[in-house]
């Protein structure tokens, strides 16, 4: 190799690791650069449902022209959960704002990842809040039994209520026309008639998939047939005698007047079947029931009427609220809390019933006019009974176990009260493990 | 005295001097960076590696011998996390829906891949476009894929319910159906995956020296003699890296089961991925979740070992 050969060669590396330095220090400046300004922007997260539409269509742009930049990023129910949860663990700092299931609430509370809201200057105490609504925001929980390690912890305000949701039942008043049915019998027995009316296909529809859905679609049974879940101490008693019963009750009599493959259906074949004009009831949450009177998504205008939920011996219905916390690693956490602020104000929650949502302040709800015939159904069904799902951080899995052998019991169509001694049997070696009869 | 001979004046000493120390000194320097740059070159690749796939290996490892609470390490337990998951009946009934999944669809995938291979390695017109057309199914992404069966099983709107219809038939009813579900799921896999067998097999097929082949031909060998004599044993090892990638694969199987079924009818289709993503991700358990996947892990590698053993005692016998 001659000199030449030589000295190029050198001058080549040292130029290849130049550049290498040149690139890094660029990498490095680059990064230096100042942030933009944050102003009042607010990255909210949420999962996609129908009762946020009114939310995102008249309430965002009225947040926008109070002078908050509103990023609302949205994603799919089965993702949401695991989506935020790690957000607020890894400290990302993706969103300012999550609005979360009501269920998920412990989860976050007792990982403590959520911030003081009382502490930012939201009232609590506020005697407009829908109470069942507003207890839900708080960990621990004010009332009810409460997990190891925050047994004497003092309840904070970690999320305050954003969208209120709780089921109510959506019938065909041509079907049941001597007004809302209120009790099962009488649903199973007037829709029978409408079916043989040629009006309907089926009496009713509802979501039998496993885990959530179907456990959504049983947990309004059991209440109604006077069950619950948990004892005080946490012991299990869905499968008592009247749980057993709401069970098989699902998994025979409810199954055998739904449409076939109601095992593998979620919300969105249920609001199919409704809206569809195939079914002729249903207990559901408010984003299929808001679409009602929408021609372009419903076959039946007009026919659908809602009411408080039916009854074996109580009309109880399960809450299922959106509530909005604020992570402690949120980058525009003073913008999120006075978002917050604004949002639940007298004047907003007036445009959000206006605009078709449930609001979640009590006044909200007798402003003239509800922008949805369904809001007034709403606080009665709250007034009437409302629960909200036990409030415990391994909801989730404990969903799961009994999402799994009610499904299975429906696909069986009988051995509804069997699927329960079988959950009831998983979820004790769960719980037991997790230290909760220590 | 020559030129060449001639003692140099003291500043042309002293330059000569300059010279040599300043080459010595590029040698060392270029010595030096001979020896440096190969690893400064395979830095990043390495950095890369280790960060990517060393250290959450290691971290996952330390992770299920923990217990996890509210999505934080609460306490060591050392295995305890790996011997709970052979009394979790949960896990082994997920373990063996993954198994009987793995060796359905493998195994199918195989035989029509297979075929499919054999008759694609003639030449006649239009093969260069049926090769083409064979492989698009693979180049879907899976998660659509699993969007368009759901679409075609769907009981209330679904392709094969307006079908059974619009020929008076009732609706079909697949994901609803334990059994059903299951062989749902496979038929996706395997309409999916049979392009991926289709091509190794190809290629080795086209590789496959030609003289066996004319020798047997004129030996009077038929179709079926030669394939089994002489196709079969030439492709045993193309066959069993083919089955060994494509095992591995399914085992991770997770996108499609995700949309197409959740896992449902009840645990029907509850392979051992989604089990583990929910035991991670939904129930927060990450110390169990760790161990789950460590031991999938290893029962993979377990049988990748043995199928490469199978494949080296086949060959020396």
């Amino acid at each position: 190799m001659s000199s030449t050969d030589s000295r190029r060669d050198g001058v080549n590396r040292r130029n290849l690791l130049k550049g290498g330095a040149g690139a890094a220090l660029l990498a490095g400046l680059g990064s230096a650069t100042p942030a933009k300004a944050a102003g009042k922007k607010v990255v909210i997260g949420g999962f996609v449902d129908g009762a946020l539409v009114p939310f995102k269509d008249k309430i965002i742009p009225l947040a926008q022209a109070q002078g908050f930049d509103i990023q609302f990023l949205q994603d799919e129910y089965g993702v949401t959960l695991e989506k935020f949860f790690n957000d607020a663990q890894s400290g990302a700092g993706q969103y300012d704002l999550y609005l979360l299931d009501d269920p998920w609430v412990p989860q976050f509370g007792a990982a403590e990842v959520l911030e003081d809201l009382g502490a930012g200057g939201i009232d609590g105490a506020d005697k407009d809040w829908v109470k069942p609504m507003v207890d839900m925001g708080y960990w621990p929980p004010q009332t009810g039994p409460r997990v190891k390690g925050f047994e004497t912890a003092t309840p904070k305000l970690i999320c305050v209520p954003f969208i209120g949701d709780i089921q109510t039942f959506t019938y065909r008043n041509d079907v049941f026309t001597g007004g809302a049915p209120k009790t099962w019998d009488e649903v199973i027995e007037k829709g029978k008639a409408g079916v043989a009316a040629g009006k309907i296909k089926y009496p009713v529809v509802f979501p039998g998939l496993s885990g959530n859905p179907i456990v959504t679609s049983w947990h309004p049974l059991l209440l109604s047939f006077g069950g619950d879940f948990f004892d005080d101490k946490w012991n299990i008693i869905f499968n008592s005698e009247v749980g057993k019963a709401s069970a098989d009750y699902l998994v025979t009599t409810l199954k055998q007047n739904a449409p076939p493959g109601v095992v593998e259906f979620g919300s969105d074949q249920q609001g199919a079947g409704l809206l569809g004009g195939d079914c002729g009831a249903t207990i559901q949450y408010t984003g299929n029931a808001l679409v009602s009177d929408d021609p372009s998504q419903s076959k039946e205008v007009g026919k659908l009427d809602f009411s408080v939920v039916p009854k074996k011996e109580k009309a109880i219905a399960q809450i299922g609220i959106f509530i909005a916390g604020i992570p402690k690693t949120a980058p525009n956490k003073a913008n999120a809390i006075e978002f917050l602020k604004w949002f639940v104000t007298p004047e907003i929650q007036a445009k959000l019933s206006a605009a078709g949502a449930i609001p979640v302040k009590r006044g909200a709800f007798t402003v003239p006019p509800a922008g949805n015939r369904l809001i007034p159904v709403t606080l009665a069904q709250f007034d009437s009974g409302a629960m909200p799902r036990p409030r415990t951080p391994d909801w989730a899995k404990i969903e799961e176990l009994v999402g799994i052998q009610l499904n299975k019991a429906l696909q069986a169509g009988t051995g509804g009260g069997a699927a329960l001694d079988v959950a009831a049997g998983q979820i004790k070696d769960y719980l037991t493990q997790a230290g909760y009869y220590k | 005295m020559t030129e060449a001979t001639r003692p140099a004046a003291p500043e042309q000493i002293n330059d000569g001097r300059a010279v040599t120390r300043r080459a010595g000194r590029e040698r060392r320097q270029g010595a030096g960076l001979d020896l440096i740059l190969p690893y400064l070159l395979l830095a990043p690749s390495v950095l890369t590696v280790f960060g990517v796939l060393v250290y959450p290996l290691w971290n996952g490892l330390q992770a299920s011998t923990k217990f996890y609470r509210y999505g934080r390490a609460v306490s060591d337990i050392g295995l305890d996390n790996y011997r709970r998951l052979w009394s979790d009946p949960e896990f082994l009934d997920s373990l063996w829906v993954t198994l009987r999944f793995v060796t359905l669809s493998v195994a199918i995938e195989t035989v029509l891949g297979f075929a499919l291979a054999l008759f694609c390695a003639r030449e006649f017109a239009g093969i260069r476009l049926l090769r083409t057309v064979l492989i698009v199914p693979m180049v879907i992404t899976p998660v659509v894929v699993a969007i368009v069966f759901r679409l075609i099983y769907a009981n209330d709107a679904g392709m094969l319910t307006a079908l059974s219809e619009s020929m008076g038939g009732g609706r079909v009813e697949i994901l609803s159906d334990p059994i059903k579900a299951f062989i749902g799921l496979i038929a996706l896999d395997v309409w999916e995956w049979t392009p991926l067998i289709f091509l190794i097999l190809l290629a080795g097929l086209q590789s496959l020296p030609q003289e066996p082949f004319e020798a047997a031909q004129v030996d009077g060998a038929g179709p079926w003699r030669t394939f089994v004599d002489l196709t079969l044993p030439m492709m045993r090892p193309v066959l069993a890296v083919a089955i060994v990638l494509r095992t591995i694969d399914a085992f991770g199987t997770f996108d499609q089961v995700f949309v197409l079924t959740q896992g449902g009818p009840g645990t029907a289709t509850k392979l051992i991925s989604l089990y583990g993503y929910e035991v991670a991700f939904k129930f927060q358990q990450t110390g169990y979740a760790a161990a789950l996947f460590v031991t999938v892990g290893l029962l993979i590698l377990a049988l990748a070992l043995a199928a490469v053993r199978l494949l080296r005692r086949a060959e020396a016998t």
